[in-house]
């Protein structure tokens, strides 16, 4: 072992053994780091679920045609003609047919529903979303977790199993008031804890009529053929309507609007963190002059014997990354027993609920952890270098 | 005023030293020319009033802080022209020090502080735990190896800090206060042990002290005042 590394491994024994004398600044240092883990790792896992959350709803086999010029469901507009013209069409639609030759599709068309929540008894806004009987079908991932589907043309409901969670008056059976009529929950469907999972399910027709919306088909789902399936699709959609009419997997919808939302939730969430390490950084390096000043007799007397300046200034910075790290590891921790599965929800876009689960993954506290642990590198490296810079005589004079 | 020892070629020389402080912007001199030999193996207490320059004397001769001019001289190794990191080297190999409140690290056990010198010596943890159990051995502290100073009296933690200056074998002792803190008693068993390593083992011993009890321990006493030497004392020894 070199002479080097046994000075220094010496140092950083003495550096520990005397952090109790240092208790409180050096536990406000490793909370701080502590803080800025969590604070960041908080950001990122909502973020985080919030993708999972809709990048799991979609599906590269299902699509989702628009009409009235737009790939959103708020403002999108269906004509009738496109849809008999669609499903009267005897050739290769791209769209797979079911047993009887149908093509597997089905309108759909989104209402936004206020209902009390359980926890704070506020008013939200929710999905209620009528689809033909192969809508449920057409969710890929999606199973009843509980009664049966909605019946056709009733007022019956299918809701996701978050809803039933949160809100009241969504157990099987029940009544519930949705608009100007009461519905009864039919059933409850699970779906891996995708963004479906936000919605309630229900006929078209009784969705159409329970709010004044006959024939208004906002988007059709429909199942692909194949991997070519979209662009026959989309072909045959160009050639039969004149309106604008897109066509998109639904995965790629999904992506779209989870991305601009992960986005502003991202870019508050480093600023803010950032702002935090600043902070943090200015409190280790305050915390690492103050060791270093309280060790000042210590680092004076072991120069004097004639350790090197390397050693004062390694025993130092390592100190002040050990307790970073230490820092760093129970910001980590604790967010990941605080935040991950945390059922959290936000607004759509549709101007919906839609609930969803923070996801900690490792990657993300990866990210947290070397922001943590960049914060004792930077606020340690000034304070090492003034440990090296100890004025030997006047350190040694206050030893008494 | 030059203070000479018998020798043709003394161990540590000073020469024309000078070294001032500032205080703002005025500036105090410590040493305007100050001069000295000591022998080899001779035994030196410097006596002196507060503030006569007694341990910025100590420090130049530690190395732990340079003359403003003039020469410092100990063996063959000239401190003035070192740099600071060149000293520290030196001090390693060459010099122990003991001090007044005795610097031991509270967090270590007497055989790992005595054991910090040998830290900077190319020595296998074999060679350093025997070396460390001679020393302490030296200084009656045999079976002390794993207790920690806060469990020690004053007397027995300056004896940590004597095997902890000799144990890596330097040939020169620098001293400052070193029974200051210490009872009648204590103080003078550690000089008696001060005497045995200058006898015995023919260290030299330069000891910065207020006490002329323990001046009494040297062969030579020498007075400092207003960054002088005043006077030379007789061969107590």
């Amino acid at each position: 072992m070199s002479s080097q590394f046994k000075q220094t491994f010496v140092m950083i024994r003495a550096n520990l053994g005397s952090l109790p004398r240092r208790a409180w600044i050096s536990l406000s240092m490793v909370l701080s780091v502590a803080l800025v883990v969590s604070v960041l790792i908080g950001f990122l896992s909502m973020a985080k679920g919030f993708e999972t959350a809709l990048a799991s709803a979609g599906s590269a086999s299902v699509a989702i045609i628009f009409g009235g010029g737009t790939n959103q469901e708020i403002g999108s507009d269906i004509p009738p003609e496109m849809i008999r013209n669609l499903k009267a069409s005897k050739g290769d639609t791209g769209i797979a047919r079911d047993a009887n030759g149908d093509l597997i599709v089905s309108r759909e068309t989104l209402v936004p529903v206020d209902v009390r929540r359980l926890a704070d008894g506020a008013d939200q806004a929710l999905a209620l979303r009528g689809m033909d009987p192969a809508g449920p079908s057409l969710r890929d991932g999606a199973a009843l977790s509980g009664g049966r589907l909605f019946a056709p043309g009733s007022r019956e409901i299918v809701v996701g199993k978050r809803i039933a969670s949160e809100f009241a008056g969504f157990d099987i059976g029940d009544k519930v008031r949705l608009g100007p009529l009461d519905w009864t929950v039919a059933g409850h469907f699970a779906a891996g804890g995708s963004a479906f999972e936000s919605e309630i399910w229900a006929d078209m027709e009784a969705v159409q009529s329970a709010f004044d919306r006959q024939g208004q088909v906002q988007t059709v789902r429909v199942r692909l053929d194949g991997p070519a399936g979209l662009k026959t699709l989309q072909a045959v959609l160009a050639a039969s309507s004149g309106t604008p009419i897109v066509a998109m997997p639904e995965v790629d919808f999904y992506v779209s609007q989870s991305e601009r939302i992960s986005s502003l939730i991202r870019l508050f969430g480093w600023p803010i963190a950032l702002l935090m390490a600043i902070g943090a950084t200015a409190g280790a390096l305050n915390t690492m002059m103050s060791s270093v000043s309280d060790r000042s007799v210590e680092i004076a007397t072991v120069r004097t014997l004639g350790f090197s300046r390397f050693a004062a200034f390694s025993a130092t910075w390592v100190e002040a990354m050990l307790m970073s790290l230490v820092g760093t590891c129970t910001g980590a921790i604790a967010s990941w027993l605080v935040f991950n599965g945390w059922q959290a929800s936000t607004l759509g876009a549709n101007n919906t609920q839609m609930a969803f689960q923070l996801s900690v993954t490792t990657d993300l506290m990866l990210q947290a952890s070397l922001l943590g642990l960049a914060i004792g590198i930077v606020g340690g490296a000034l304070p090492a270098f003034a440990a090296t810079r100890l004025p030997l005589a006047s350190a040694l004079r206050n030893s008494g | 005023m030059t203070i000479t020892a018998q020798e043709a070629e003394p161990y540590i020389e000073l020469n024309g030293v000078r070294k001032g402080f500032k205080f703002g912007t005025e500036g105090i001199s410590i040493f305007s020319d100050l001069n000295l030999s000591i022998a080899r193996g001779d035994f030196v207490a410097v006596m002196g009033p507060s503030g006569s320059g007694k341990s910025t004397l100590l420090n130049i001769l530690s190395g732990i802080d340079s003359p403003d001019a003039g020469k410092v001289r100990i063996g063959k190794s000239h401190l003035d022209r070192m740099g600071e990191s060149a000293r520290s080297s030196w001090r390693a190999h060459n010099m122990g020090i003991v001090f007044q409140f005795y610097n031991l690290l509270p967090m270590l056990n007497t055989a790992q502080n005595v054991e910090l010198p040998l830290l900077l010596k190319p020595l296998t943890r074999r060679q350093r735990s025997a070396r460390v159990d001679t020393v302490l051995d030296l200084v009656g502290l045999n079976g002390r190896q794993k207790q920690y100073p806060n469990r020690m009296s004053g007397g027995q933690q300056q004896r940590v800090g004597i095997a902890r200056a000799i144990v890596a074998d330097p040939g020169l002792l620098l001293c400052d206060e070193p029974t200051g803190d210490l009872d009648r008693k204590s103080a003078n068993d550690i000089l008696e042990m001060l005497g045995f390593l200058n006898r015995e083992l023919n260290k030299t011993i330069v000891m910065v002290t207020h006490d002329p009890e323990a001046a009494r321990f040297a062969r030579r006493t020498l007075h400092l005042d207003k960054g002088t030497f005043i006077e030379q004392g007789m061969d107590s020894q």
